[in-house]
């Protein structure tokens, strides 16, 4: 089973969203609505393992940081994004990352 | 960014298809959830927009069904006309947004001034869809109905206006706005009655909008209770749904806006939720009653602590990045991150990465 991480993203959310209207207007099931978010789930894992190909370096201040069920959380002040095209600044910034190192890890379906 | 969303939509909605298939629901149905998908995607302004040939000739289908609803996502951004490429998706695809940055910058003067501008012409994207509030539905349902045309004909704003401008109130702003667009609906479209906007919105019968106040308080509140204020809309407005030619009226003479949560439901839920607490507040009590300075240390302890950080970790239109992490290292208090395969939201735009490191002082 890939993560369900990236079900709180742009394009995650705005799926969900959109799932949540058919479900309201009785056009799917949550059945099927949870089957599309586990197909959604799988093909942003490949994707973005497969399809992206750019590396980022960042740099500010640690606010706080959480270990748990193997997901860090931290957040973070005043940092800044380098990428080889431009540079971002935010204020404060969230991350969560999954452990990464090998995605087996997860229980499998 | 946009062609790797693209793409991973793409994927992600044929593989479903089958899905679909075999649940036996309509293809149309997932027609359907793609241009929702895209639609949302492009209002959030975090990728650019594109991709909505479908859109309009869905939005032709839709106009009987109608079940769009729209609520202020994650970014609420003015997106402002000028950017058009094909003038009639365009205008359907901004109207979402800009009705989005209408509704999060709370609408008085901007629906006042909308309804003013109505009449001076209806050639800009501009002021059609200032009409319409977070309802950004509701302009794509008319417009399709429509075709190409504007429905909202320069007469009727005018009039629309007298009845709606009185209305308007600091909570209801969205109630006059959707009036505007019915009352011309009710000339260019006799026949759409069945325009329901779910969940939180205004079901349009073609005439009134009766129900804003509830359907106001129902925005307002979660959205899982929209579900049954949704209902609730439906079936007022379809009850009045034959009578054509009516001004518009408010028939619900106390509009107060519920911010905090309409409906049982939500003091049920309450209900529940303080008896849990009590008897969590109990158990606590007793566990500690070997360590008597646990329980009183822990008020203390969040008294210590900076109130910011609470602020900080529930706030969440932050910038937040998903990633995965290769590895995290820490040496005293310098952190260095090793992540991978994220996808950020940085300022309202999306990013994303292969690899990210980083380096911050704790």
């Amino acid at each position: 089973m890939a993560y369900q991480l990236y079900r709180n993203t742009t394009l995650g959310n705005s799926l969900q969203e959109s799932l949540d209207e058919l479900i309201q207007t009785q056009q799917i099931t949550p059945q099927l609505a949870l089957q599309v978010l586990l197909q959604f789930d799988k093909a942003i894992n490949t994707a973005l393992a497969n399809r992206v190909r750019n590396r980022v370096n960042f740099k500010g201040s640690l606010n706080t940081y959480r270990f748990c069920d193997n997901v860090w959380t931290f957040v973070l002040n005043d940092v800044e994004f380098r990428e080889v095209t431009d540079l971002v600044k935010v204020d404060k910034m969230k991350i969560v990352a999954c452990d990464g190192k090998n995605t087996g890890s997860n229980p499998a379906e | 960014i946009p062609k790797l969303y693209r793409n991973v939509m793409e994927d992600v909605i044929n593989e479903v298809r089958e899905l679909f298939l075999d649940e036996g629901v309509d293809e149309q149905v997932l027609m359907e959830l793609k241009t929702l998908w895209e639609s949302k995607l492009m209002q959030s302004k975090a990728v650019d927009g594109f991709h909505t040939e479908e859109q309009q000739a869905l939005q032709v289908q839709q106009t009987q069904q109608v079940t769009q609803t729209q609520q202020p996502s994650q970014s609420q951004q003015v997106l402002m006309p000028p950017a058009q490429q094909a003038p009639q998706q365009q205008v359907i695809v901004q109207d979402p947004k800009i009705l989005q940055h209408m509704s999060a910058t709370g609408m008085s003067a901007a629906a006042t001034a909308a309804t003013l501008a109505l009449p001076t012409g209806m050639a800009g994207v501009g002021p059609y869809p200032q009409l319409i509030t977070s309802q950004g539905q509701i302009l794509q349902v008319v417009r399709a109905a429509n075709g190409a045309q504007y429905i909202i004909q320069p007469q009727q704003p005018i009039m629309v206006q007298q009845q709606v401008l009185p209305q308007m109130q600091p909570g209801g702003v969205q109630a006059p706005v959707i009036q505007q667009v019915l009352t011309p609906l009710q000339g260019a479209l006799p026949q759409q009655t069945g325009v329901i906007i779910q969940p939180q919105q205004i079901v349009l019968t073609g005439n009134k909008v009766q129900q804003n106040p509830q359907v106001m308080q129902a925005a307002m509140a979660a959205q899982t209770q929209a579900g049954p204020g949704g209902a609730q809309v439906q079936a007022q407005a379809q009850a009045h749904s034959q009578a054509q030619g009516q001004p518009v009226q408010q028939q619900q003479p106390p509009v107060m806006l519920q911010v905090d949560g309409a409906g049982d439901t939500s003091t049920e839920e309450d209900d529940e939720d303080e008896d849990e607490y009590d008897e969590d507040e109990d158990e606590d009590k007793d566990k500690d009653g070997g360590e008597d300075g646990q329980v009183e240390e822990e008020p203390l302890n969040s008294g210590d602590d900076v109130s910011d950080e609470e602020d900080q970790e529930l706030f969440d239109t932050e910038n937040v990045v998903v990633c995965q992490y290769d590895k995290i290292h820490r040496s005293k208090n310098k952190w260095k991150f090793h992540l991978k395969d994220g996808i950020m939201n940085l300022n309202g735009r999306d990013y994303v990465f292969s690899k990210a490191i980083g380096d911050a002082e704790w």
